[in-house]
């Protein structure tokens, strides 16, 4: 190691000031409103892929539901299909005492002219 | 000195610092060499590995298409049902496992044994339950036992529209009927769906999708009305209890339309089992061919007897040859084309043809001749028209060819006209050298209840597609006789049923024309005493809605005619098709304006 050399007695440092010079602090706001908006930005895309995800899974579920349902209905459908056939109906007619009429008699009604007729409204909304 | 500078030179704690940071050094570069090979070196290889075993590829099944009724009644559908298989290898106990399994599922536990212990890695226990079937065996835990979802088709209206519908096989290929003549439109196009899924087999939302989906097959809506087809079956039920006949077959068209509204037979066949429900089936021979598939309506041929008079009269009507008041003179009850044809009464040799009853040689008028059904006097008529003639008449009306119905395997029918064949056009004017089906009986008939004009009877009156597009059915028609001769004929028809061999077809309010046939049967080149007994009329007479056709097969000799047989099967499915399609009545009583 080499000494530093002392000062002689009366030797000061000269400080002096430059002139045009202004002292500078370092621009520290935007660079972290960027690190903060960057931040932001990560942990939003990231939401957002979490939610996408998720809503997927969701809808698959509810696919599955509805294919569930679907599945529900069809068999819904075959049982009315079931419940309506004329092979079931008419045995429990008859185990009911129903049965299907025998000698009717037909009558085809003329209308007497001046007779009744179908009733109407006038303009008046008095029936006719 | 010296050993200053030596410790200088070692120093434990930075050996110790240079230690671990070497150690830290070098597990970075590690972890950056394994960083390379598995992200770069290896990337597209591990990238596949992974693919391969998140990507499902599967089928998507088309869901097969519907058939409704004319009213929207559901007659066959597609639900989804559990088949059960196992894998032989994982059975522990395979002799424990048929015999609790067999005994639930109904199946033979032998059968069961034989499958559970065989070499295959998959054998079908019972295909198609339902859920609850399938559940009671699967709550059972039995490993190597699984589930697989399987389509089935279900007839919800069983027996009663089978003849219609027809059937499908165990994998949904349609066998017979609609199911089959319309298989190709019924089944759809299946999809497919390629996608990546996770460990618990839930589609990855963000990975590969690539769905096709299935076109799911076209609905059929059909003619036939259900109730109405419900009591057609069960008239013929009844009438081959009462007649102790071998089968009944009826059909019901729409006049103008040619829609079959009802098409029906006894003994019953049943879509799901795929047999037909006949008692006489377990004692008989063959029972497999006696309970197979047959719809007579469509696919029987049979010598249609005086039925088929009609078109002989028509044709001679509309030639102008005769008249329905023309007399047609010494008309006997026997008559012989070829000399010494009838030796005896008992001996029906060709040429010789003589009446249902024995009566006077008298002069008969045309309308007398229809109405009590007289061969000889028909003959007499056909013999002004010709052979030529005779058959051209008997191909426009339909018969000799398939009607063009759309069902499957339709018989066209014969006609025996053979060269140097003398008497087969008397034959055929009676309605023997010709065998036809029910349904071109039907259909002719219908020509003269639609004023002279031929349609093509059509089961199928719509179709309509996943997207609500609705097809109709394209038909055929043409002109066969005049309506004057139409109108003529109808008369004929009204006359058999009010005072001729069809009074048992008489409905109440309805003025009913018809004709009963009443043919031998044929065995081994003889005719026997076993008659085909049948009726085909129509109603109303003035303005004819419905025709029906029955035929009776081998009814017992107190029911041999089909005055005594079909006619009052036709009755009471006429009535119940005249009040289904609310047709006026023609012949009620009147009040008022007296």
């Amino acid at each position: 190691m080499t000494a530093r050399p002392l000062r002689k007695a009366g030797q000061e440092e000269r400080l002096r000031v430059l002139k045009g010079r202004k002292s500078r602090r370092p621009a520290l706001a935007p660079w972290m409103s960027m690190v903060l908006i960057a931040v932001i930005a990560f942990l939003g895309l990231g939401f957002a892929r979490t939610s996408l995800d998720k809503s997927a899974f969701e809808l698959a579920t509810l696919d599955k539901a509805i294919a569930e349902q679907i599945a529900l209905n069809q068999q819904l459908n075959l049982e009315i299909a079931r419940l309506e056939n004329p092979a079931r109906i008419a045995p429990l007619a008859e185990e009911l005492g129903l049965v299907i009429p025998e000698n009717t008699r037909q009558l085809l009604v003329d209308l007497v002219p001046g007779g009744p007729s179908v009733a109407r409204v006038d303009d008046d909304g008095n029936t006719q | 000195m010296a050993a200053t500078k030596a410790a200088r030179r070692f120093n434990p704690v930075r050996a110790r610092i240079a230690l671990i940071g070497l150690f830290i050094i070098g597990s970075w570069i590690a972890m950056g060499y394994r960083l390379v090979q598995v992200q770069v070196v290896q990337a597209t290889e591990l990238a596949d590995q992974g693919l391969s075993q998140r990507l499902v590829s599967r089928d998507l099944p088309p869901q097969r298409g519907k058939i409704y009724d004319r009213n929207g009644e559901l007659l066959a559908l597609t639900v989804e049902a559990q088949s059960l298989y196992a894998v032989p290898s994982q059975i522990e106990e395979p002799l424990w496992v048929a015999q609790q399994v067999g005994g639930l599922l109904d199946v033979d536990p032998d059968l069961l044994y034989e499958r559970l212990t065989s070499t295959k890695d998959f054998v079908y226990l019972k295909r198609q339950l339902d859920p609850d079937e399938a559940d009671e065996i699967l709550s059972l835990g039995i490993r190597g036992i699984n589930p697989l979802p399987e389509p089935k088709r279900i007839y919800p209206a069983g027996v009663v529209a089978s003849h219609v519908t027809g059937f499908v096989d165990v994998d949904g290929n349609g066998q017979e009927g609609l199911e089959y003549i319309y298989d190709d439109e019924l089944r759809g196009v299946p999809g497919s769906a390629v996608f990546e899924r996770d460990r618990q087999g839930r589609p990855i939302p963000q990975g590969t999708n690539d769905i096709i989906p299935a076109v799911p097959g076209v609905d059929l809506n059909t003619t036939i009305d259900l109730p109405l087809q419900y009591n057609a079956q069960e008239a013929c039920v009844a009438a081959v209890e009462r007649t102790n006949a071998e089968s009944c077959w009826v059909v019901v068209l729409h006049v103008e339309t040619g829609e079959v509204l009802a098409m029906t037979g006894a003994p019953v066949f049943d879509p799901q089992t795929r047999q037909t429900s006949n008692p006489k089936c377990d004692n008989a021979e063959d029972e497999a061919s006696c309970r197979a598939f047959s719809n007579f309506v469509v696919r029987g041929i049979y010598e249609p007897g005086s039925t088929q008079k009609l078109i002989t009269f028509a044709a001679a009507i509309e030639e102008g040859e005769v008249g329905v008041g023309t007399v047609i003179p010494d008309v006997t009850d026997v008559l012989e084309l070829r000399e010494d044809a009838c030796r005896s009464a008992d001996d029906d040799t060709y040429g010789c043809y003589r009446d249902f009853e024995e009566h006077e040689t008298a002069d008969m008028t045309v309308s007398e001749i229809f109405t009590r059904s007289s061969n000889v006097g028909s003959i007499l008529v056909a013999e002004k028209l010709g052979q030529d003639r005779i058959i051209e008449y008997i191909t426009a009306f339909g018969l000799g060819g398939e009607t063009g119905v759309d069902y499957s395997a339709e018989a066209p029918g014969l006609l025996n006209f053979e060269a140097g064949c003398e008497t087969c056009w008397a034959s055929a004017a009676l309605g023997y050298s010709v065998a036809v089906t029910p349904l071109q009986m039907a259909a002719a008939y219908a020509a003269i209840g639609n004023d002279g004009i031929w349609t093509t009877p059509h089961i199928v009156g719509t179709k309509t597609d996943i997207n609500g597009n609705t097809e109709v059915a394209g038909i055929a028609t043409h002109r066969v006789v005049s309506e004057g001769t139409a109108l003529l004929m109808r008369q004929l028809l009204a006359r058999v049923v009010e005072e001729g061999t069809g009074q048992a077809a008489q409905v109440q309010g309805y003025l009913v024309g018809g004709k009963t046939g009443t043919a031998n049967k044929l065995e081994d080149g003889r005719y026997t005493e076993v008659t085909r007994a049948s009726f085909v009329g129509l109603a109303p007479v003035e303005d004819p809605k419905i025709v029906v056709a029955v035929l009776i097969d081998a009814p017992d000799s107190d029911h041999r005619t089909g005055g005594q047989a079909a006619a009052p099967v036709f009755a009471e499915v006429m009535t119940q098709a005249l009040h289904r399609l609310g047709v006026a009545p023609d012949a009620a009583d009147r009040v008022g304006n007296e």
